[in-house]
């Protein structure tokens, strides 16, 4: 099972990273939500693998899962939610402002940065 | 349990609610709120750094759990004197963004004191996870700002910046969960403690986990080569916020040295020592590369980003030696930096504004108002940020090379600072002439858009400059208090102890 | 105490001449010359007491830490360069009064200039030599103000230019110089260096340390081959050009030299570099002088010429050199300031300062004619002036000194400069002022007022009666300096006219001779010259910088040329380096953990999870697939979490990829709906190995992980989540109370996720965006039916339903799988499905709360629930509890931390629904859709068409 796991992880980053390397700002995007995933996997699984121990007291059971690291994915999980709500935005403006959507600046990018509008 | 600690972080994380929630369609009031909470924090930060003299260690037990269990806010003279500069930073930025900036597009106010409190968060807590935290409320309140008033070069620099920023946090995710799988904490003062019984058959996921932390420190440091963000951002982000920027990369700073001087510091056993190899060299090239940049630039904003890279590298070639000395003068030279390239990037602004359609071009042009006066104030800067006297940039250099001495580098060290100061030199000195010296053989004057700015701006820019007047002529005492600093980095048992030892109240809460 | 106010006037004073100057040009030079008559006159006040041989000394610490204090002191050396900086600095800025044209800004230019002369007098009384070297690079600043004074002129700025970073780079080497004599000695204060000549000479740091200060010097005195800025910072005006190129800066090398003689001369090696470097400079300074038609280029390089005799004489590193060295030092300042100024007179009186335009002066000009020829003959070393006799001092130390074992070098080669000086002395005059009267002078030329003139004067009366009574009036300046130049006993001399016949005397008789006979068959010399070649330094140099410039811009321009995909790269690659040489690097042992079987099921879902991440990479082009294939991706990460006892995981999962997959569907609307094809071949191929690299990496270490034991804090946690933290769901106690912080962090970020998307889309709906908008050409077909009766009337039904579920979720949250966080996802969904069934318009009529609100409320919520506590005395978001029974859910405990857990649902609501709200209402105005009064397009009781709204 564990390597089952561990290969999910590789292969979900290596998707993630390639479409993260793309040239277009929705590739990218999609690739950061699969790279949050494999990470998300990730640092659930430092708490190691365990199957029916859900960290929910119950009376008479004593094994239960790591819960620190779901905690941790939890907050990870929430706080990607709203990075990427933002870099959607973000690049969608980008787009309809510069009718590009090229992750690249375009030459004289620079030349129009400084406008206060 | 002394309460002004978590102050300086829920003071803004309250204000930008009530600004965004109560005042947003009044700007006046918005200005009142964030200038009163900025000015707040400055005094908390005097404070602060006043009680860390009495009691050098102080911890925060947040939801009164014991440390490891809970998360620990942890005050040091470190953290106090961080906090003390992000404030002064702050007052300067927001005093000049009251002039117009902040109307130039939504939600200004509220994302800047955010900014300031995710900021001080990550200088207070002295959980690993917390900082995680604390880096994406820092970082996404940047985002904001970064895009502040739009325009589509300000947006692709910014989607740009965002991505680097999120791959990064995913590599942060993946450190902190690599040293919990070997530790089973994130508290970093049991971190310091357990790094040193981690088994050797676990150090290699350890130390990978170290030195992937050491690369996310390193991308918010700009340091060569994951610097490539800092360039565009910089140059395109609202000059107010660049300003600010100034402090963002001393946060990576910050980190690479709390976490390499107490969890990797002395006391890690096998695993000591694991930055110093790869950042002493990447940082002087980092040094040398950003200085190159100062001299290759074509306009003014591009050249002050590139100024700012090639003075992390000095920052981080004095950290990178980790001695008590080097990181003593590395931290004044942090302070430093931090004001020249606030100070910078506001004169670029007066600048800007001053040149339509030219903007921060550096070529040949008729004469803006207020040249001379603006000219002078850039001239001041430029001596700080290359390190001429009588500004605390000479100072801080010669501490730096004087720091470095005892080294077995240190030709290359004098060699890289030495050679990078004179293509700054060269640099601001053919941007300079050209700006203010060679506009005055041309004929006829530049209207300046919109009405002449009034005083404020040069109130925050002076501001700046006074605090480098007031760090050059208080060098001694100021010394005085780093190298106190730098001891405690470099005893870090009284840390441990104090954040070890139970602080909660009694009885435990209400429970 | 006076000393420090010497070194501290001219700075205080810098700030008079740029207020006085709203007063008159006359105020405003008087404040000047007021400043540094007061300096002049504190500093004579020391005079009996450092000829009587004592040394005045006066310190502050400054920075301890670093060896940096304010110390001063002040003996015979500081007092002869004291002496002159105010001395001729004096004159200067009288003279300056009346030689400046009514538009230049006076103001500025005696700011600049008393600057400078406090840098000056900062380096020669500096007692540290951290504090010299600020004093050394603030004169190249203010230089560089100088110099570049005359901005509108470009030699101006070049000129300037060329002299900071030539002078600037020496000081920077001089730094290091410096650092090191400080870390020899292990003190950084002059007078303590000076104790320690001997272990300074021994130390295996002495050659580096001595070369890196002579580099510092050598360029501030324009040695060869530094020498090529100082005639191009004759763009300055003439003022400056006497002041900075005659008596003070380019002396500041000298000074430096001659003040770390006792320390550094006596090997061989700073004979052979200071001696050649000395008499190389001089001698081809003098020939180069002799054909400078300018009179200020002329001055120039016979100023170089002239400091590299005193350099050669100081390289010598005998006391009778260092004798000769003291007096030439004098003597050339009189003689040299006061031909730069009369050159500025004859430039300003006749226009023009070219000897070719000249000639003929001698009757209109009678005065300046008369200063003239008195200061040349000095320089040229004619008998009864002072030049001749420091210029004989040399030759007969010149005579007896071998160089390499062949004695008749340096007398030969010192000859031959002299010679050369000469030559050009008398050329100045004859050119000048002897010949014809011509009629095309630019101006007619006339003596100047008594304000330019007498400045000169001055000095040529010194001149003069230096040279008849040296004794008197320079032997006991000469004694007292040399005795702190050589920090020992002086060696018994008289200075005097007639010493006899000596070798000496016949050199200066070849040299007078052979000087004059060059001038007479001057064209003939001057053809040898053109024959010659003439290397143009100023090209060279210029060629240097921009070949430095351009060098810089192909690389580093070149390398941040803006491609994100570039940065990505190099990122990842270091991250890939990093990881892997971090494991490689280290002590690893396979871990021991029991593995757990795989079930048939996992390997299904395994297949397919993988078959997705290839065809994604695959068809990665086709956007809307792309969408798909993620959301099946995190499904199937969500029933892993499911599997491996992370229900709530799995519920945030599922519910945030819903909302998420929404928010990319509806920008999805704006955007292209295919990715062209446009990376190469070769760049796929990077990225691929790239991202296989990283991925393998990543799951090595996740394996690596799996496959251990470690123990951790959750035992604690397990243990007390139920009564401390009154729950029983562990993972929702950690999240509101154990590590409630963390969470408090993550809605604030969720908070400002909203107002930085509320802020960049309300940007989006006003101005030209807006407008481009309005006609935005969409790829997606709209369907006939917008607002399908069957979904609307589901989600009226549904909304009711999921606000109870999520109520539910929200308060079972603390003991079983659910919470804020879910139950806030929920909710939004729930809203969400209202804005898709019935259209924008008609829900946000009845969407009567404000998201700002519901935002910044829920942060206000949690964070008042945390200060709660703080009000009872404990830490922020100390939480308490307890327990109550309700119908349908049953006995349930109220946390404080509730409370908390309230503030994250509202923001979750608020965040999500500004983002989508305000998303869909772009897509409407995009889409050019009307706003529908009516739930349903197709509402049976109604027929009239609805209204368009734009």
């Amino acid at each position: 099972m564990e390597f089952l796991v561990a290969s999910t992880i590789g292969v979900i980053t290596a998707a993630g990273i390639y479409l993260v390397l793309r040239a277009r700002t929705f590739p990218v995007v999609l690739g950061l939500t699969l790279l949050t995933y494999a990470i998300n996997l990730f640092l659930f699984i430092t708490g190691r693998l365990a199957v029916g121990q859900p960290p929910v007291l119950q009376d008479g059971v004593t094994a239960y899962t790591d819960p620190l690291p779901q905690a941790l994915v939890l907050t990870a999980i929430v706080i990607s939610f709203g990075m990427t709500a933002v870099i959607v935005v973000m690049a969608l403006r980008a787009y309809i402002e510069s009718e590009n959507d090229h992750v690249d600046l375009i030459d004289g990018d620079n030349d129009r940065g400084d406008s206060r509008t | 349990m002394n309460h002004w600690i978590i102050l300086p972080i829920l003071l803004p994380a309250m204000v930008a609610p009530l600004i965004a929630l109560t005042v947003r369609h009044d700007i006046v009031l918005c200005r009142v709120f964030s200038v009163a909470s900025t000015v707040l924090l400055l005094v908390l930060g005097g404070v602060l750094m006043g009680t860390t003299a009495v009691e050098p260690v102080q911890t925060y037990n947040l939801g009164n759990w014991l440390a490891p269990f809970g998360i620990v806010l942890v005050l040091d003279r470190l953290s106090a004197l961080l906090l003390l500069l992000t404030a002064v930073l702050g007052l300067a930025v927001v005093l000049y963004a009251i002039n117009g900036w902040d109307r130039a597009g939504r939600h200004f106010h509220p994302l800047f004191q955010l900014q300031l409190m995710g900021i001080n968060g990550a200088f207070l807590t002295g959980d690993l996870f917390n900082l995680f935290v604390f880096f994406e409320v820092l970082l996404i309140a940047s985002y904001g700002l970064m895009v502040h008033a739009g325009g589509p070069a300000r947006m692709r620099a910014g989607v740009q910046y965002v991505a680097i920023n999120l791959v990064g946090s995913s590599v942060f995710l993946v450190a902190v969960g690599l040293i919990y799988s070997v530790t089973g904490t994130l508290n970093m003062a049991h971190l310091a403690v357990e790094v040193g019984r981690v088994s050797a058959a676990d150090r290699a996921l350890l130390e990978t986990g170290g030195l992937l932390l050491l690369l996310v420190f390193a991308v918010k440091a700009a340091l060569v080569p994951l610097h490539f963000w800092l360039p565009g951002t910089y140059a395109n982000a609202p000059a107010p916020v660049a300003a600010l920027f100034a402090i963002m990369t001393k946060v990576g700073a910050y980190a690479i040295i709390r976490v390499f001087t107490l969890i990797f510091g002395a006391g890690a056993a096998a695993s000591a020592g694991l930055a110093g190899p790869w950042l002493l060299p990447l940082a002087l090239v980092t040094l040398v590369g950003g200085m190159a940049g100062v001299l290759a630039s074509r306009r003014l904003g591009q050249m002050v980003g590139f100024a700012v890279i090639g003075s992390m590298g000095t920052l981080l070639v004095s950290v990178a030696l980790f001695t008590p000395q080097a990181i003593s003068a590395a931290l004044y030279y942090l302070v430093h930096s931090t004001l020249a390239a606030g100070a910078l990037f506001l004169i670029v602004d007066l600048v800007r504004e001053r040149r339509p359609d030219l903007g921060d071009r550096l070529t040949t042009a008729p004469q803006f108002a207020q040249c001379g006066f603006i000219s002078a104030l850039f001239l001041l800067g430029s001596m700080a940020m290359t390190g001429l006297p009588p500004l605390s940039g000479f100072v801080g250099k010669l501490l730096v090379l004087d720091g470095a001495r005892e080294s077995a580098h240190a030709a290359w060290i004098w060699g890289g600072i030495l050679g990078a100061s004179l293509l700054a030199i060269i640099g601001f000195a053919r941007a300079g002439t050209t700006l203010f010296w060679k506009s005055a053989s041309v004929e006829g004057t530049l209207q300046p858009m919109g009405q002449p700015a009034p005083a404020l701006p040069f109130v925050s820019v002076g501001t700046l400059l006074g605090g480098m007047v007031l760090l050059t002529v208080f060098a001694g005492p100021i010394m005085l208090y780093l190298d106190s600093v730098a001891q405690q980095l470099f005893t870090p048992q009284q840390y441990i102890d104090t954040v070890m030892t139970p602080n909660t109240v009694q009885p435990a809460g209400a429970h | 105490m006076s000393l420090a106010l010497i070194v501290l006037l001219p700075f205080l004073g810098a700030v008079l001449p740029a207020l006085m100057i709203h007063s008159g040009r006359a105020a405003c030079a008087l404040s000047a010359a007021w400043v540094t008559a007061l300096a002049f006159g504190l500093l004579l006040t020391h005079v009996p007491t450092v000829m009587s041989g004592q040394v005045v000394q006066v310190g502050w610490e400054w920075l301890p830490a670093l060896g940096l204090h304010v110390n001063f002191f002040l003996d015979g050396l500081g007092l002869l360069f004291a002496g002159l900086i105010l001395g001729i600095g004096l004159l200067i800025i009288i003279y300056a009064r009346y030689y400046l044209a009514e538009k230049d800004p006076m103001g500025n230019f005696y700011t600049y200039l008393l600057l400078f002369q406090g840098a000056m007098v900062g380096i020669v009384l500096s007692d540290n030599v951290l504090l010299l070297l600020i004093f050394w690079e603030l004169t190249s600043l203010t230089s560089f103000l100088l110099i570049g004074y005359w901005r509108h002129l470009p030699e101006g700025r070049q000129g300037a230019r060329m002299a900071l970073v030539v002078t600037g780079s020496g000081g920077l080497a001089l730094i290091a110089g410096m650092l090191i004599l400080g870390h020899i000695v292990g003190s950084y204060d002059l007078t303590v260096i000076l104790q320690h000549g001997e272990e300074i000479r021994e130390s295996p740091l002495y050659v580096p340390a001595l070369l890196l200060i002579l580099v510092g010097c050598f360029t501030k005195s324009a040695q060869f081959p530094f020498h090529f800025w100082l005639p191009h910072a004759m763009a300055a005006p003439t003022p400056v050009s006497a002041y900075l190129h005659s008596a003070t800066m380019v002396k500041a090398g000298v000074f430096l030299m001659a003040r770390l003689w006792p320390v550094l001369s006596g090997p061989e090696i700073w004979f052979y570099l200071v001696a050649t470097t000395g008499l190389v400079t001089m001698v081809v300074g003098a020939w180069i002088a002799l054909f400078k038609d300018d009179l200020k280029g002329l001055l120039a390089f016979s100023t170089v010429s002239h400091l590299g005799m005193m350099t050669m004489l100081l390289g010598l590193a005998t006391p009778m050199a260092a004798v000769a060295a003291v007096f030439h030092i004098i003597n050339h300042a009189t003689f040299k300031a006061a031909l730069f100024l009369s050159a500025g007179i004859i430039d300003h009186e006749t226009g023009t300062r070219d000897l070719k335009k000249l000639g003929g002066l001698l009757m209109l000009m009678p005065i300046t004619a008369t200063l003239v020829m008195i200061a040349a003959a000095s320089m040229a070393g004619i008998p009864f002036l002072n030049g001749f006799l420091s210029k004989e001092m040399m030759l007969e130390e010149i005579s007896h000194t071998a160089w390499a074992g062949q004695g008749w070098i340096l007398p030969a080669l010192a000859t031959v400069g002299a010679l050369f000086s000469v030559a050009y002395s008398f050329r100045y005059i004859v050119h000048g002022f002897f010949g014809p009267q011509r009629d095309d002078y630019p101006k007619h030329p006339h003596d100047p007022p008594a304000g330019l003139w007498l400045p000169p004067a001055l000095l040529v009366v010194l001149v003069v009666l230096i040279g008849l009574f040296p004794e008197t009036f320079a032997g006991d300046l000469v004694r007292r300096t040399t005795s702190a130049v050589i920090q020992g006993p002086v060696p018994e001399f008289h200075l005097a006219l007639w010493h006899g016949l000596t070798p000496a005397l016949f050199m200066s008789i070849v040299a007078v001779g052979g000087g004059l006979l060059a001038l007479w068959r001057y064209p003939m010399v001057r053809n040898w010259w053109q024959a010659g070649p003439h290397p143009e330094a100023k090209a060279m140099f210029d060629a240097v910088i921009a070949g430095a410039v351009r060098l810089c811009q192909t690389t580093v321009l070149a390398l941040h040329n803006g491609s994100l995909q570039r940065y990505l790269a190099f990122m990842i690659g270091a991250a890939v380096v990093l990881g892997f040489s971090g494991f490689l690097g280290a002590s690893h042992a396979p871990g021991q953990r029991e593995l757990l079987p795989a079930v048939p099921v996992a390997g299904v879902l395994w297949v397919i999870l993988l078959a997705a991440c290839g065809l994604i990479v695959a068809f990665q082009r086709q956007r809307l697939f792309a969408v798909v294939l993620v959301g099946v991706i995190g499904l199937i990460v969500s029933i892993a979490f499911v599997y491996f006892s992370a229900p709530d995981l799995a519920m945030t999962q599922i519910s945030v990829e819903v909302v998420t997959t929404i928010l990319i569907l509806l920008a999805l609307y704006f955007l292209p709906g295919e990715t062209p094809r446009e990376s190469s071949a070769l760049r796929r191929g990077r990225d691929a190995v790239l991202a296989g690299l990283a991925g393998i990496g990543i799951g090595g270490l996740a394996w690596a992980v799996m496959t251990r034991d470690f123990s951790s804090l959750s035992s604690y946690y397990i243990e007390n989540s139920h009564h401390l933290g009154g729950g029983d769901n562990v993972v929702n106690v950690i999240l509101v109370d154990f590590r409630g912080f963390d969470t408090f962090g993550e809605i604030i970020v969720l908070g400002i996720a909203g107002l930085a998307i509320y802020a960049l889309l309300k940007g989006m709906m006003e101005g030209e965006i807006h407008e481009k908008l309005g006609s935005w050409p969409l790829e997606m077909r709209k369907s006939a039916d917008r607002h399908p009766m069957l979904m609307v009337i589901m989600a009226r039904v549904m909304l009711p339903l999921v606000l109870i579920v999520g109520v539910y979720i929200f308060l079972r949250g603390h003991n079983s799988p659910g919470g804020g966080f879910i139950a806030g996802l929920v909710v939004a969904i729930g809203l969400v499905m209202q804005y898709m069934a019935s259209g924008f318009a008609w829900a946000a009529q009845r969407m009567t709360i404000q998201y700002h609100a519901l935002i910044g409320g829920g942060v206000l919520i949690a964070a008042t629930t945390g200060i709660g506590a703080m009000i009872m005395g404990y830490p922020f978001l100390t939480s308490t509890y307890d327990y109550f029974n309700l119908p349908v859910v049953g006995k349930f405990e109220l946390a404080s931390a509730l409370g908390f857990d309230v503030g994250v649902f509202l923001t979750v609501v608020g965040g999500v629904m500004l983002a989508l709200a305000y998303l869909s209402d772009l897509g409407r105005w995009a889409s050019r859709s009307p706003i529908n009064e009516q739930p349903m397009d197709a509402l049976p009781t109604r027929d009239e068409p609805s209204r368009r709204d734009d």
